[in-house]
């Protein structure tokens, strides 16, 4: 069965954008959350009078009454293209980016959200850079970009240039990475999106996390560092590995949780649902 | 002595950087992975990485060298021994192939005699063989050389200490029948002249060792004293006498046709020492080796030329094994480039 790769997000809490969209908002305007009443004078819009509460008010004032209307939201994706990124077979993580942003831009079509893609390794990579927009088919186009992109960058030195233009912004933003190899640069990172709802999204291929199958010398290459390593695999490193896995996994938890920001983890094939349900329990 | 490692083509020692390859080269069927970083330390598995790289830069520098053909170079080497310098004079005709008196032959009667000896003596060449096989391992010290002779000298060993080749010689001389003919005079004067451009440096032997003589003329005659004044040798006649021969020591003018009293009268007038044995039995041949033993042992001092030793292969072997190892590896090792 081909998997769902359709999903809803969620902000989360009230976006404060004028421009009306599907979120729940901050703004006043036409919307069915009640806030207050206030004097017809202070907001000289007749449709809202609220008869019963005039009625009721003891200086005999018409009263109108607010509501926030519900607001849009910037989306933003920033997809890490170091060489670390090029892994995995038989789909390499990248092409498991690709399944998302295209899913991410269908998302975003269905809430009318301005959807913006931006990539980096060492620098901000242009090529593969989508300002804020809401016209349909933009993300396929950068999926398809994606899946056919080089990658030869051994770092991701880009990240806060990436993330500049969407620094004290209120945005949801979609850091996508692999995170491996993230020092003191990924806090400071994430101190530019301080208004902003940061959703990491960590992709870690199958076999990166599981060791392969079978006995023997296991020899590998860094694929940014380039340096070789030799493992001998048995059953004891294979404990160990996994071991480490599940530390890493857990020691990067623990640096979204000092932020309160719930990193998710996507694995292939890139489940939809499983995102959804990211959004949907951490509100 | 000190002998220093050559090579036999040092130019092709240029090709020993290579050996740093292993050790630089970006191995293209490594799998890759995202971040090294990542994962457990593994000291086991990174110290065979460390050892499979050694070892492919050993073999390398192993083939390089053994291309390079080293060894120890060729050397002199003086050396003292006691004894003397023999050489063994064999005679390799045929009637050398026939059979001596059986040991028992004193208590044969004299008619079974004939057809005992024809039936169950031993054949002469090979008790005379087996003897001084004995006898040079009795006498390490020695240095040999083996001829052997018939219608001309056949060198077998020149002079050496070495038991074993040696040994080789005296048992070449059991391949195949006798030849035809017996010419002591020539086997004398070519084995007289192997003891020319030798520094005189102990005793010298010629062990002659055979069943029958020869009339020589007045050239070889002479030939053969003034090479024997020359060089100053010593020769031991061990006469395998056989049933019905002549005995040297026959008395009178008549006695003179007979080839080997004459050979005997002729060698006892060279000027320098002679004894003859005649051995009519196994029994009498091994006394006459013995008592030749017993003769001559005097301090020797001589160069030995050690030949060139080539340890080529030793790095061959090397390779092959470093090889033999970096394959095993690689069938254990998992899995291609992914």
């Amino acid at each position: 069965m081909k998997p769902n790769h359709e999903f809803h997000y969620r902000f989360g809490k009230r976006a404060s954008a004028w421009r009306p969209g599907a979120h729940p908002g901050s703004a006043l305007g036409a919307g069915e959350h009640f806030v207050a009443h206030t004097s017809l004078f202070a907001r000289p819009d007749p449709r809202r009078i609220d008869l019963r509460a005039s009625l009721r008010d003891p200086r005999g004032d018409w009263l109108v009454r607010l509501a926030r209307q519900r607001s849009h939201v910037p989306v933003a994706a920033v997809v890490d293209v170091s060489a670390s990124m090029d892994f995995g077979a038989p789909s390499r993580k990248l092409d498991l980016v690709a399944d998302f942003v295209s899913a991410l831009g269908r998302a975003c079509l269905a809430a009318g959200d301005p959807l913006s893609l931006s990539a980096f390794d060492m620098t901000c990579r242009d090529d593969l850079h989508l300002p804020p927009s809401r016209q349909p088919g933009l993300a396929d186009l950068l999926a398809a970009r994606l899946r056919t992109a080089a990658c030869p960058a051994r770092g991701h030195d880009g990240l806060s240039a990436a993330l500049a233009p969407l620094a004290g912004r209120q945005a949801l933003v979609f850091l996508v990475s692999d995170f491996h190899g993230y020092g003191r640069e990924l806090e400071s990172a994430l101190d530019l999106l301080g208004r902003a709802r940061v959703t990491p999204i960590v992709v870690w291929s199958p076999a990166e996390i599981t060791p392969p199958n079978g006995e023997g010398l296991l020899r590998l290459r860094d694929l940014e560092s380039g340096r070789l390593r030799e493992l001998w695999l048995r059953p004891r490193l294979r404990q160990r590995w996994q071991a480490a896995v599940a530390a890493h996994r857990e020691a990067l938890q623990a640096r979204f949780r000092a932020r309160g920001i719930r990193p998710f983890f996507l694995s292939d094939p890139f489940d939809g649902d499983a995102l959804t349900r990211h959004f949907l329990e951490g509100t | 002595m000190t002998g220093g490692i050559d090579f036999l083509r040092p130019e092709l020692l240029a090709l020993l950087p290579l050996a740093a390859l292993p050790l630089f080269a970006r191995s293209t069927d490594a799998r890759h992975y995202p971040h090294l970083g990542w994962l457990p330390a593994d000291p086991a598995g990174r110290l065979i990485g460390l050892l499979l790289r050694l070892f492919a830069a050993l073999a390398i520098a192993a083939v390089a060298i053994a291309l390079a053909a080293p060894g120890r170079a060729q050397t002199v080497e003086p050396r003292t021994g006691r004894g003397a310098e023999l050489l063994l004079l064999i005679d390799r005709s045929r009637s050398m192939d026939e059979r001596m008196l059986p040991s028992d032959w004193r208590e044969l009667s004299p008619y079974d005699i004939r057809h005992q000896t024809l039936s169950r003596g031993p054949v002469k060449s090979r008790a005379a063989r087996e003897l001084l096989a004995d006898f040079v391992a009795r006498r390490p010290d020695d240095r040999f050389a083996v001829s052997f002779f018939s219608a001309s000298t056949l060198y077998v060993v020149p002079f050496t200490q070495h038991d074993e080749v040696v040994q080789a010689g005296i048992a070449a001389g059991g391949v195949h029948r006798g030849l035809s003919e017996t010419d002591v005079g020539r086997a004398l004067i070519s084995s007289v002249a192997r003891f020319e451009k030798r520094a005189y440096s102990g005793s010298r032997i010629i062990l002659l060792v055979s069943d029958g003589g020869a009339r020589l003329d007045e050239d070889t005659r002479l030939a053969i004293r003034a090479g024997f004044e020359r060089q100053r040798v010593a020769l031991y006649w061990i006469y395998l006498k056989g049933f019905g021969r002549p005995d040297l020591e026959a008395a009178g003018e008549a006695s003179e046709a007979i080839p080997e009293v004459a050979l005997h009268r002729f060698f006892q007038t060279l000027p320098t020492p002679y004894h003859a044995y005649q051995a009519q039995s196994p029994e009498d041949l091994a006394a006459a080796v013995a008592d030749v033993g017993r003769q001559q042992n005097h301090p020797l001092d001589f160069e030995e030329l050690i030949p060139r030793r080539d340890y080529s292969r030793h790095f061959v072997a090397l390779a092959l094994a470093l090889v033999a190892v970096l394959v095993l590896a690689r069938r254990w090792q998992l899995g291609g480039a992914t």
